[in-house]
């Protein structure tokens, strides 16, 4: 109940924050003669309107969302579920994290559990680490030689013998009870997919913090937003759960993007399968510590979402046949393009407004509009979820330096993949702390 | 100087710092990317064959 009130009145507080900035703002530059300033302002004014209708949009769904989950709880319509479910971890190189990902696999309160961990032809211990736990009955370690994850993820597919398919990261460990949550929803045919929360476990320094607020904001409220229309366009990679039947249908994983786990989901969505999210079942992972680590992982990120789009853009224009699968991709490809590369454009044009005329104040309204969006985001998901509330304070930082560095490594990732560069997976160096 | 212009301005200072480290950041990774590929590149059996012209090596 105190929850709820917090969160009307916030919502509230934040609406009039909103209107009296974007007022401010329309009043202070309605006055200027100049035709170029005129122009330039007026394209902010749409794209924030457009970015205040997202956000808007995202935390209504997701509120909806939460209250149709709790609903279905207390009218028993998410019941238990008693499908085998075979979680398969891909790995390769990971032996200072794999025995701690295979231990929460072991620990999960589900009964009814297979774990196929498959060696990708490391060169280091992973196997003979896995190997430690060979002899719990259901637990299988497999190798192979070196073929990349989709590869790796359909071998353990193949030696599967579960009906729901879980993969997760070797980086990863789950919570205890998440193969529990998340089973549930196939009780429901038209579930193909499910996918977890994402928690950031090393949250040592400031990287590794702001990129704990951007995955509950960015990342989880958004799926939870989604959830709502059953359309998650993105399956993480350290949790997700799939209908076995569904992924054969669509041929399993693919491996010629380096986002299998989006270019797996657009197939699904595509055939006219729902996506659902469970956000209590959790997943923490090792975020990158350091810059270039986090430049390595975004670009694979950027360039595996564009090959993504890429391939399935047959469906930007299916609105008659599959309006959904067309929303979704629209949506990717405003999140992933027209985003950063109209964050970048405002940014240089409010660089050449205040040298050429020496206004800087509409680099303040443009900051303080996100940020006021961002601490909203934020507080809302450190309400429903368990994270730490000092979480919401770096929300200020987040729009002021991460945000814009993030979107700067998207543009260049997205120009190197226009022009064709030739790219590896880039794989990150594990420091072991998940 | 007001307050609201102070801000605007140090925002707009932070912005441009950032742009101009993201810029170097990337080249730098890119470089740092560059030169791991040439160290690490392995000699697999196959580049052997090839660079003795096809016929099978044997190793003591």
């Amino acid at each position: 109940m105190v929850k709820t009130f917090f969160i009307i009145s916030l919502s509230i507080l934040i609406i009039l924050l909103l209107i009296f900035l974007l007022t401010s703002y329309y009043k202070t530059f309605y006055h200027f003669n100049n035709i170029i300033i005129k122009i330039g302002v007026g394209i902010i004014l749409i794209f924030i309107t457009l970015v205040v209708l997202r956000y808007m949009l995202l935390l209504f769904f997701s509120i909806l969302k939460i209250v149709m989950k709790t609903a279905d709880e207390k009218e028993n319509i998410l019941t238990t579920s008693n499908k085998k479910v075979s979680v398969i971890i891909p790995a390769y190189n990971e032996e200072k994290v794999i025995q701690q990902s295979m231990k929460s696999v072991i620990e999960q309160t589900y009964p009814n559990i297979e774990l196929i961990v498959v060696d990708d032809g490391s060169t280091d211990n992973t196997s003979l680490v896995a190997k430690k736990f060979s002899h719990i009955p259901y637990v299988k370690v497999l190798r192979k030689t070196n073929g990349g994850k989709a590869n790796a993820i359909n071998y353990g597919i193949k030696h599967s013998s579960g009906e729901i398919i879980m993969i997760v990261d070797a980086d990863s460990k789950l919570e205890k009870n998440a193969v529990e949550l998340m089973a549930r929803y196939f009780e429901n045919p038209e579930i193909a997919a499910v996918a977890g929360s994402v928690y950031v476990s090393n949250q040592n320094n400031l990287i590794t913090k702001l990129q704990a607020l951007e995955y509950i904001e960015g990342l989880n409220m958004v799926r939870n937003g989604q959830a709502f229309l059953k359309l998650v366009n993105i399956i993480p990679g350290p949790i997700g759960m799939f209908r076995k039947s569904a992924l054969y249908e669509v041929g399993l994983y693919d491996n010629d993007t380096f986002a299998e786990d989006c270019d797996v989901t657009l197939k699904l969505i595509s055939q006219g399968y729902k996506i659902d999210f469970e956000s209590e079942a959790i997943a923490k992972t090792e975020a990158p510590e350091n810059i270039f680590d986090l430049i390595k992982q975004r670009y694979r990120w950027t360039r595996g979402i564009l090959q993504a789009i890429k391939k399935h853009s047959s469906l930007l224009w299916n609105f008659k046949n599959n309006p959904s699968a067309s929303f979704t991709m629209w949506y990717m490809l405003f999140e992933s393009v027209f985003w950063p590369f109209m964050d970048f454009w405002v940014n240089i044009f409010i660089i050449y407004l205040a040298i050429t005329s020496g206004i800087s104040l509409l680099i303040f309204y443009w900051w303080s509009l996100f940020t006021i969006l961002d601490v909203a985001g934020a507080l809302y998901c450190i309400l429903i979820t368990n994270e730490n509330l000092s979480l919401a304070f770096y929300a200020i930082f987040y729009r002021l330096f991460f945000i814009q560095f993030i979107n700067l490594v998207k543009i260049l990732s997205t120009i190197e993949e226009w022009f064709g560069f030739k790219m590896d997976w880039g794989k990150l160096e594990r420091k072991g702390r998940i | 100087m007001n307050f609201l212009a102070f801000l605007a301005m140090l925002i707009l200072v932070i912005t441009i710092i950032t742009l101009v480290f993201g810029l170097i950041a990337y080249f730098l990774y890119k470089t740092r990317e560059k030169q791991k590929k040439h160290k690490t590149k392995k000699y697999v059996y196959e580049d052997v064959l090839n660079e003795v012209g096809g016929n099978y090596i044997f190793f003591e």
